[in-house]
């Protein structure tokens, strides 16, 4: 990460934007404890009170680094019930980053959110949907699948 | 633009800032081999 993805001018862009950098070696106690770390690198999103949302462990390239930090925030949001923030950020990472492995889950989690902020299960069926005909593969598209009788 | 990650180091730092600026935190943890 150090030596491909952290100089990359896009992604320091988008992390000195839109995120607070904090980098730890992975042994340091107690945060190495505290957040169960076996193996480098791991990324966490937290938010503000320091709980996590999001986690990978491994490499990610810049074109992927930016789309899996703004599934995160979508999820830091989503998960504190700020669906239409969350939204915004799913619908980000899908408009710019199409291609990228967080796609899939991006297209399930706006559907969950679109359903939680209007009671309309036609989300989560629209989501399968498109699941189903852009990322036929994808585990998000089976764990959608139940949705197709909505 | 910046041309280099400019890195906090302290948690409680990094989650000062995350409430000021209304941002999320990214924390990695890291091996520098």
């Amino acid at each position: 990460m150090g030596a491909v993805t952290y100089p990359d001018t896009k992604v320091i862009g988008f992390i000195s934007e839109n995120m607070i950098p904090l980098q730890v070696l992975f042994d340091a106690q107690p945060l190495s404890t505290d957040f169960n770390i076996k193996w480098t690198p791991t990324l966490i999103t937290l938010d503000s009170e320091g709980k996590e949302h999001h986690r990978t462990v491994g490499f990610l390239s810049p074109d992927e680094l930016i789309p899996s930090l703004l599934l995160g925030i979508g999820k830091s949001y989503f998960e504190t019930d700020r669906f239409e923030e969350a939204i915004e950020s799913l619908e980000r990472l899908l408009r710019e980053h199409p291609n990228s492995d967080a796609a899939p889950e991006a297209i399930y989690l706006r559907g969950v959110c679109r359903y939680k902020s209007t009671n309309d299960p036609k989300p989560l069926k629209e989501a399968y949907e498109q699941l189903k005909a852009e990322y036929p593969a994808s585990e998000w598209t089976k764990r959608a699948y139940p949705y197709r009788l909505l | 633009m910046e041309n280099e990650m400019k890195w906090e180091t302290d948690m409680d730092q990094a989650l000062a800032r995350a409430s000021s600026e209304s941002k999320p935190v990214l924390l990695d943890f890291y091996n520098p081999g």
